[in-house]
Parts: C-alpha cells; structure tokens; sequence
C-alpha cells in the first residue's frame, strides 16, 4: 500500500509539474499558449439502456417488469501540448445494477510520452492509470459506439466481476512497428489493479456476504501483442495478465490473510470485409486463491470462454449481428456436475451458452440505436450482486437489451 | 488511354489528397497516408505536428477517399479513431462539414492534410500524389 500512495504521487507531481510547464507564462508565450488549446479535445458520450430478462436479473431487477438500471456516460478529455506529449482522462458515470450502482470515477487518467516517432517505428511510456489492454473490447469496453453489441460477449468481458480486469495505476511502455507487412503493436504494463469494489470482493471470495478486512491492491503484471496488415481487413491479438491481489483480515474475522492470482490467456482474431466482419475470441483463465485458513477457496481452477461473432453491414448505417457465446468456470467440470455434488449449488452456475441476435443503426455518426435478444442456457455470468439466492435461478434464461447512445 | 480512363469515373470520385501549402511532400506512400489518417503518425518529417481534417462518416466523398486512397472502409477508421480516443491513447481527426471548409481549413491550418474532389481544388492547396 505504501508503495502505491509513493508510486501515486509521483505520478501526480509528474503530472502536475507538465502541467505547470504548460500553463507557465515564461516557458510558453500567447502564440504557443493559442497553439496548446488548439490540440485540446473533448469528447463524450451518453446512453440509456433498457433490459428486460425472464428468470434472472441482470443489471438490476430487469427479470419481467424489465430495467431501466443501465446508463453509461462518460467525458474524455485529451491534450498535446507537444507532438510527442499527451495527457488524457476519462470520467465514468455507470449504473448497471448492484455492481455499478453510479457516482463518478476515474476510468483513466494517464501521461503518454512518446520519445520515437517515425513512419516505421513507435516507442513510448504511459504513467498513470490506463485501461487494461485486454482482447479487442476491454479498452473501451464502455463506450457503446465502440461494442458490437449492447453487451459485450460476457464470457470473456464479464460485467459479473469487472473491476478486477478494468483498468490499473501504473506505468506502461508500448511500441509500434509500422512495415509493408502489417503493423505490430507492443504493451507492457506494471500496474497495481483496482481492488475497492463490491464486485472484487465476490471475485475473490466467490459469494456476496460482506468480509470484515481489506483487499490489498499488489504488483501486477499485463501485456498484449496485436498484429495487423496494412489494410486493417486481419486483426490478431495475443493479451495475458497475472493480477494480484492480497487479503489482510480484519478484527475477529473469520478468514485469515490469503492472496488471489488471476490470470488471464486471451486469442483475438478478427477479419474485416466491406460488409461484414468475423470476429472470435478464446480465454483461458486461471485464478489461485491461497490462504484465507479455509481449505474451500485454498486452490485454483482454470476456466475457459469462446465466442464467435458476426457482423453484416446489410444497409449504409445499420447493421446485424449474431453471436455464440460459452463460458466454463472450470474447465475440468464443464458440466458443473462435480460443482454441484460438492457445494449443493445448481450445476448451470458453472457455464454458459449464449445465442445473441441484435441489430443496430446509426441514425447519424453521433446517434445510435442497437436492440438485441439473447437465449442462454447456464447462469456462469450472471451477477451474484443482483442474484443473491443462487438456488432459484433458472437454467434456461432469455435476454432483451435495447439502448440508445449520443456522441460527441 | 489514362486519360479516358480517368474520365470515365464520375467527377465525384475524382478525390485527391491535399496539404497546407507550406508542407514538404509532394508524394506520400499508401501506407504512409494511412498511418497519418489512422492518427498514428503524429509529426511531418520536419517536426510540423499533423493536423488531420475529414468529412463526417456518411459524407460519399469520406467513403470514396477511404476505399480509394486508404485501401481501407469507413467504419474500419472511425474504429480505430474511437480505440484512440476512449482509450486515451490518440486524439482523433478533426471533422469539417463541407468541402468549401475542408478547403478553408487545409489552406489556412499549418501541417494540416485533407482531401477534396479534384474539381473543388484550388491554388490555396497543394495536391499530395499517392504511390502504392
């Protein structure tokens, strides 16, 4: 913890002294001053979601009267005093059921500096905090111009436990070669994810009862790798992380100090024709849960998500997508049989498959509508938050998502 | 024979790329012009930072310049653009609403590149030829 307050005010005295250089009347004379707002951008978004589920509650009390508990906006702000400089931030209001219950956060707030900038190579360092480059989606897997779909496949970008995965302080260096043959893209990150939240608390302790001691943000370690040709139509990526996180117990608590591993393995592969796009995605993700001085969260488990997606561009602005979407919460129970022998819990809380159909037009470039309907067998996504009494969900479960977005 | 070919494609997609008239290209490469329009690459050779201006997504001309000058459809630059963008990574390119403004615009900003309809092209600009 000390270690991240020192790493997080030199971040800030960093920030603050760029900052001071930029706005200090000697080192920067009315022209460049002119020069400096002109490379101020401001974007944001907004939208409101509708969800309507049979059976189960996702994001919020959506199961037959149907929710309105899904609302994302957020404002991005971003500046480059000098080419090779940029600082940038985004502020997210996000109401999505118990989970995401609003306010305003931080979703990044970073410093870039690029020392190399040619037409075939790129290197620089970002410092702060930065969206975990996670697959095709986790970089702005909030902003719904940027999904395919309402709800992104959740086998892979969860909404159930998303804290962990989201976003991370600390100091990223990236790289960019740039050839005939395709342009090859470079991140590593060490960082210190965000662990203060509800859903983390589920992730580690696997139910919704709160726990008397602190989740203790520890080092972590992310990168990925993405390929793709000049023309953009092949897109492949390679991400994986080990995330840390430790467990200091409170007073008469009943768990002892333990530590949660979680590491992710994720395949990205995507292929963009004029009128439609395929793209999949493969996950292997491996969390170890040590200590705790209980045998039932002392062990590890591999779990496994897939998905494969389609998009048809069948009209200027409006488009249709289809998608097969499984998760495994345990690769060697794929079935959840041995799960449900051992805990007496509901074996369809181990897996899921999601059928989804949806369609979206983009009434103008800053307005959009998307609508989708989801048929899914297993409840391995679902939020225990909303879902608190896990024996009375339902195998067989259906879906209505609508939203409306504004850009700008 | 060039020639008929040429003028055998409708007027409209007749697109060139274009500078501020004080930058030092006169060619670029395809792959250069699109780590430019893809906002990869930040400066020209002499340091001038670059300043992107396009058309909205559903302007024909911005169809038409993407596919044929780019190599690359529409919806693939607004996703690489929004990738920079929500991500804090890049900044994205300006947009104009005419091409009497992108014309404005591009004779008047420094280190700026666009493109306009050959015949909407005038001595405020400098056309930028494109190699494969």
């Amino acid at each position: 913890m000390n270690s991240k307050k020192l790493f997080t005010r030199s971040l800030s005295s960093i920030a603050g002294l760029c900052l001071a250089l930029i706005t200090c009347p000697g080192f920067a004379d009315e022209h460049s001053g002119v020069q400096i707002l002109k490379q101020l951008q401001v974007h944001g978004f907004l939208s409101q979601g509708y969800i309507k589920t049979t059976g189960n509650n996702f994001s919020g009390h959506s199961n037959n009267s149907g929710s309105l508990d899904f609302r994302e906006i957020g404002l991005t702000a971003s500046l480059r005093p000098l080419p090779g400089l940029q600082l940038a931030g985004q502020l997210l209001h996000r109401r999505a059921g118990k989970g995401s219950e609003g306010g305003i956060h931080i979703d990044f707030g970073f410093l870039d500096y690029n020392f190399i900038n040619t037409p075939t190579i790129e290197l620089g360092i970002r410092l702060g905090r930065m969206k975990n480059p996670f697959g095709f989606y986790n970089d702005t897997r909030d902003v719904p111009f940027t999904r395919p779909s309402v709800l992104l496949p959740q086998s892979i970008y969860f909404d159930r436990t998303r804290n962990l995965a989201l976003a991370s302080d600390g100091a990223q260096l990236y790289g960019e070669s740039r050839t005939n043959w395709g342009n090859i893209t470079v991140q590593l990150e060490a960082a210190f994810p965000q662990v203060d939240d509800k859903d983390t608390e589920v992730s580690v302790f696997g139910h919704t009862t709160p726990v008397s001691g602190d989740l203790k943000s520890r080092p972590s370690y992310i990168g990925r790798i993405l390929y793709e040709l000049p023309d953009g139509r092949l897109r492949l990526a390679i991400s994986s992380a080990q995330l840390n996180v430790g467990y200091n117990p409170g007073q008469n608590d009943i768990f002892e100090s333990g530590s949660f591993r979680f590491s992710p393995l994720i395949l990205s592969a995507q292929y963009n024709a004029e009128h439609w796009s395929i793209t999949s995605e493969y996950a292997l993700r491996y969390s170890r849960r040590h200590g705790f001085g209980n045998p039932r969260l002392d062990q590890s488990v591999t779990g496994e998500s897939l998905y494969l997606q389609g998009i048809y561009r069948f009209l200027p602005g409006w488009e249709a997508v289809l998608r097969y979407d499984i998760l495994f919460a345990n690769r060697k129970d794929r079935s959840g049989k041995k799960f449900a022998a051992t805990s007496g819990h509901p074996a369809h809380g181990q897996y899921a498959r999601d059928f989804t159909a949806g369609l979206r037009w983009n009434i103008t470039p800053s307005i959009m509508l998307s609508t989708e309907y989801h048929r899914v067998n297993g409840t391995a996504w679902l939020s225990p938050l909303d879902n608190p009494d896990i024996s009375s969900t339902e195998k067989n479960w259906n879906l209505f998502a609508a939203q409306i977005s504004y850009r700008f | 024979m060039l020639l008929f070919t040429d003028n055998a494609l409708s007027s409209d997609e007749a697109v060139e790329v274009i500078t501020h008239p004080s930058t030092d290209v006169s060619y670029l490469s395809k792959n250069l012009l699109r780590s430019v329009f893809s906002m990869r690459l930040r400066t020209w050779q002499d340091g001038v930072p670059i300043r992107v201006f396009v058309l909205p997504d559903d302007a024909p001309l911005h169809s038409i310049f993407a596919k044929k000058k780019l190599n690359v459809f529409p919806y693939q630059l607004r996703s690489a653009w929004d990738r920079l963008v929500y991500s804090g990574t890049g900044q994205a390119p300006l947009v104009v609403h005419s091409e009497e403004e992108m014309r404005e615009k591009i004779a008047t900003t420094p280190g700026s590149i666009g493109y306009l309809n050959e015949n909407k092209i005038d001595g405020s600009v400098q056309v930028v030829h494109i190699n494969e």
